[in-house]
């Protein structure tokens, strides 16, 4: 009794603590921020008399005080640019690259350990709580070594900053001076909290504890969000500055300098991104040891991580598509000059193996739940449909992925009779694509809902008008999202942007409404037979990979793709490129060296798993797992 | 469910049969038309025809005891598609995209085969009984591709390798972002905020619903909206200058534009590539008003770095023509083509 009262007066002091870590950065900061409003302007103050420089916020248009020096105007030399004999454009490329990865991923995971810890607590079935909490241990125990890799990153990217664009970073180092401190005072409790959290695991396990403890992860995520937030505001600001005048100079307000036009798109965008990132790196690494697995029980919890995995990213993957659009949205209304290029004039080829990138995603997934059927008895009935559901994704990929220059000889451009082709360039335009990535995406959640129902029949007495309400439901969405893409034609620019709102709340509704109505439907429904965890194809594993795969190769696209809109900007418009590779990359070099970092970052990732296996003990399971309809067990000690 | 099928597989037969002498160049491409207005929906209604059909197909020949083996089907429908892109799609489509999609189709058809383990297995069945050569059929057809896959690879890659006399391929940007603001005859223009001034209502106020009301029908034919002609006199405002631009896009720019303005104008085909077709929603219904305008006045010799290979012959107009001439020019293209510039409220 002494003994759990004590662990609960730990528990919570260490939760206390982590509370405290997180205000101590913000705690620590105010003097500095006070000091970063007033101190410089006073002291100008004094040295020029009563005379105070005013200068005019690039976006927010507000006169504020000159405190900051104007944006350095660089040359070509050894000073503003020193250099290896390499592109210094690349390196620090690769190390950003790598840096964002593993930090997408340590700050992903903590969120699906939040969920499935919290899973855990609520499950009244006390085997599948103990199977829950042992695969959020899993993952987080995954996180931590990458953790570690993630600060040594962080540092070799400063590093890098420091050595070959010191004039840059000293500029943007200065602008964001009252902040840069909250930052890395920010990270020491990341730090501090992830590992209480996670060395407290086996010491909060139950009761009252556990649920300290659950509370302590939602401190990490605050926390780890809140790291992320000030991340991007040094993107968003060398994207779309804001706080300072025409020449660069900070005018005082560090809010202004952070709430750039572009900070929350790119804000929401991360953290859907991130989460799945990470879920897909998280079913990857269960699909590798899925197919390295030697004995059925170990297939079967890796097989069940894997789905879970894969359903978290999947979750997250839904509404990214639409968090991109309000992206581009902003930045279209921020710059149009900057939203053609993206996506109408140089960058617009990226686009389109964006759009493939994307495709991929949606169709692995659909490809993993169709074999995911396989495992469960009853589910054949649905299988026989799936020819349908290929060709309805195929189509709509196909209009998704249709570029609207298309690449062509001479002879074929005489051939076409002009650029347009009469057919297919209506497929590259916004309103054909916001088509096909919805009927991609209302595709996606009708797999999702056969899955859930595959061996189940529902036993509610209006089954039947159910599933006939349902059908109608999927016909009138399919029916909706492509009238409008058509009618998007025929109405102006404006009000055509506007009708994605409809298109998307068409395909939001069947996956809340649908599924909502599917878990009452087979709420209490008979089991034709059980889920046979381990059960599953390779190809279903495969699946997993690709998608992790994809997800790493589009984050590393799409990154290049934000960070070269720019063209000859390190801060737009306001700090010029004037180092010799103030150029933009073919798509060839770029694809290569995309494809160099997301190679580097699985071959690491893999070292960073087989570490994390280094710790696992086996121990013996208690009940023959893996067989057809047993729980699948936990196969590690923490 | 049986008739149904059976219609099903009449309408597969006859697909198959009209797509087979398009291949043959019996039947043109154009037998069945491509209607102008509706041609991409059109595209994917026959393609999911041909999918009924195939349906039909299999189901009939399968009630008959002549089921095709998966394998067969597989191949098959990935075959019919990509012949179906190159003989029956027209104007015929650049390889680049028949490529893509011809490996999203293969993608599509590895994901219909392999979506259970039973049809997997069938699918997979003639490979591996190949691979085993347990009879003699399959043991000489094992050897006869261990000869002709390397001579089929390796006549692919000579191909590829093979120095090739056509002019390169470009990716070139058809639409450059323009810059923030232009400056035509000594006066700047702000390209995200610059406003048509002749885009006015009878009274002389910039009104962009009064013009919307008042361009032609789209779709087929184009239709002007009744009391809505600008050749009528007494029409002001907007049909005025719309009626104004009309008479400068005659004298200026038919010759290559068009009368229709679809880029195919007496001169069209003298160039490479012909000039940009208004009509297709692809060009200036995409656009802002200000990013025609700036286009115009600086011509193909004012595209900036990235419309690289400049690849356009129009003269800068702002040496031709007045800046009010101008903004009347883009009001008539908007009008007669039927669409909206773009806008961004």
């Amino acid at each position: 009794m002494g003994l759990l009262a004590g662990k609960r007066v730990f528990s919570i002091m260490a939760l206390c603590m982590m509370v405290g870590l997180l205000l101590l950065p913000i705690v620590v900061a105010l003097p500095s921020l006070a000091i970063g409003e007033e101190a410089p302007a006073g002291d100008a103050a004094k040295k020029d008399g009563d005379k105070v420089e005013k200068g005019r916020d690039v976006y927010y248009k507000t006169e504020g005080i000159v405190v900051g020096a104007p944006a350095p105007k660089t040359v070509d030399g050894p000073r503003d640019y020193p250099r290896y004999n390499f592109e210094s454009r690349v390196l620090l490329w690769f190390a950003n690259q790598q840096h964002l990865y593993y930090g997408s991923f340590v700050l992903a995971v903590p969120i699906f350990c939040m969920i499935i810890e919290f899973m855990g607590v609520v499950t009244k079935d006390k085997a599948l709580a103990k199977r829950y909490d042992q695969l959020a241990y899993d993952f987080i125990k995954i996180s931590l070594t990458a953790y570690s890799l993630t600060a040594i990153l962080g540092g070799i990217l400063i590093f890098t900053f420091l050595t070959l664009y010191p004039a840059f970073f000293s500029y943007l180092s200065g602008i964001f001076r009252p902040v840069m401190h909250i930052y890395a005072l920010m990270f020491v409790a990341e730090s501090g909290t992830l590992y209480i959290y996670y060395y407290g695991w086996d010491k909060m396990k139950e009761g009252f504890l556990k649920w300290i403890h659950l509370s302590m992860s939602v401190i990490l995520n605050i926390i780890g969000t809140l790291l992320m937030f000030l991340a991007n505001s040094w993107i968003g600001f060398m994207m779309s500055p804001a706080g300072v005048d025409e020449q660069g100079r900070y005018l005082g307000n560090i809010w202004h300098v952070i709430h750039t036009a572009l900070w929350n798109p790119l804000n929401l965008h991360r953290i859907l991104g991130n989460m799945a990132f990470g879920g897909g790196v998280v079913a990857a690494y269960a699909a590798y040891k899925f197919l390295a697995s030697k004995t059925d029980e170990d297939r079967a919890h890796y097989d069940w991580m894997g789905y879970i995995a894969m359903a978290l990213g999947v979750a997250f993957l839904i509404p990214l598509p639409f968090a991109g659009y309000w992206l581009m949205r902003e930045v279209y209304a921020y710059r149009q000059q900057m939203g053609i290029t993206l996506m109408g004039g140089l960058l617009a080829w990226l686009f389109i193996i964006q759009a493939t990138m994307i495709g991929i995603l949606f169709l692995s997934t659909n490809y993993y739940l169709w074999q995911a059927m396989g495992r469960m008895r009853g589910a054949e009935k649905y299988q026989r449909y799936i020819k349908y559901l290929v060709f309805i994704l195929a189509c709509g990929y196909m209009v998704f992925i249709t570029p609207h220059t298309m690449v062509m000889t001479p002879a074929e451009l005489k051939a076409m009779g002009g650029q347009q082709h009469p057919v297919l360039g209506n497929y590259g335009v916004m309103s054909a694509k916001n088509g096909g990535i919805n009927v991609i995406i209302t595709t996606t959640v009708l797999s999702f809902v056969w899955y859930m129902r595959g061996n189940k029949v529902s036993t509610v007495s209006w089954a039947k008008f159910g599933n006939i309400f349902m059908g109608i439901f999927f016909a009138c969405a399919y029916f909706n999202i492509i009238f409008l893409a058509v009618y998007g034609y025929y109405i102006p620019a404006n009000v055509r942007v506007g009708l994605s709102v409809p298109q998307v709340a068409t395909t939001l509704s069947c996956l809340f409404f649908m599924f909502a109505l599917n878990s009452v439907m087979m709420k209490g429904a008979k089991q034709l037979g059980p889920i046979e965890w381990g059960k599953i194809s390779a190809r279903s594993q495969y699946a997993l990979i690709m998608l992790a795969t994809a997800f790493t190769w589009m984050m590393g696209l799409m990154g290049y793709i934000r960070s070269s809109v720019r063209l000859f900007w390190h801060v737009n418009e306001i700090m010029r490129d004037n180092s010799p590779w103030a150029y933009t990359h073919t798509v060839g070099f770029a694809a290569n060296m995309i494809s160099f970092n997301v190679l580097f970052f699985w071959i690491t990732i893999l070292f960073v798993f087989w570490l994390g296996s280094l710790g696992a003990k086996k121990v013996p399971v208690e009940s023959k797992a893996g067989i057809p309809g047993s729980i699948p067990q936990p196969i590690a000690s923490h | 469910m049986k008739a149904l099928m059976s219609l099903g597989a009449l309408i597969g037969v006859a697909g198959l049969l009209l797509l087979g002498g398009m291949v043959l160049d019996v039947v043109p491409s154009t037998y069945i038309r491509l209607v102008e207005g509706y041609m991409p929906i059109q595209m994917l209604l026959e393609v999911a025809c041909y999918v009924i059909g195939f349906t039909g197909l299999s189901y009939t020949l399968n009630a008959m005891g002549m089921a095709i083996p998966r394998f067969w089907q597989g191949i098959g429908f990935w075959v019919f598609f990509l012949l179906y892109l190159k003989y029956r799609m027209y104007p015929p489509i650049p390889f680049s995209v028949r490529a893509m999609y011809g490996t999203v189709s293969l993608v599509a058809v590895f994901m219909w085969v392999s979506a259970s383990e039973e049809d997997w297995q069938k699918f997979k069945q003639p490979i591996m009984n190949v691979l085993d050569a347990q009879t003699g059929g399959n043991r000489l057809l094992r050897y006869l591709y261990l000869v002709l896959l390397p001579i089929l690879i390796g006549g692919f890659s000579f191909n590829a390798m093979m120095p090739k006399s056509e002019e390169p391929i470009e990716l070139r940007t058809v639409h450059p972002a323009p810059p923030a603001s232009t400056k035509v005859h000594g006066k700047t223009y702000t390209l995200q905020t610059s406003q048509n001034p002749y885009r006015v209502n009878p009274e002389g106020k910039y009104d962009q619903e009064f013009s919307n009301a008042n361009i032609v029908e789209q779709g087929m034919g184009r239709l002007m909206k009744p009391n809505a002609n600008p050749w009528d006199d007494k029409n002001q405002g907007y049909l005025k200058y719309v009626r104004e631009g009309g008479e400068i896009f005659y004298q200026n720019c038919h010759f290559c534009h068009g009368d229709n303005l679809n880029g195919r104008g007496l001169h069209a085909f003298a160039f490479n590539p012909i000039p940009a077709n208004f009509t297709d929603p692809g060009t200036i219904a995409q656009l802002q008003e200000t990013f025609i305008f700036w286009r115009v006045s600086k011509g193909g010799i004012g595209l900036p770095n990235e419309g690289f290979p400049w690849a356009s012959v129009m003269p800068p107009w702002e040496q031709h023509l007045t800046v009010d001439e101008i903004w009347k020019v883009v009001l008539f293209e908007y009008w007669h083509t039927g669409y909206y510039p773009r806008t961004w409220d």
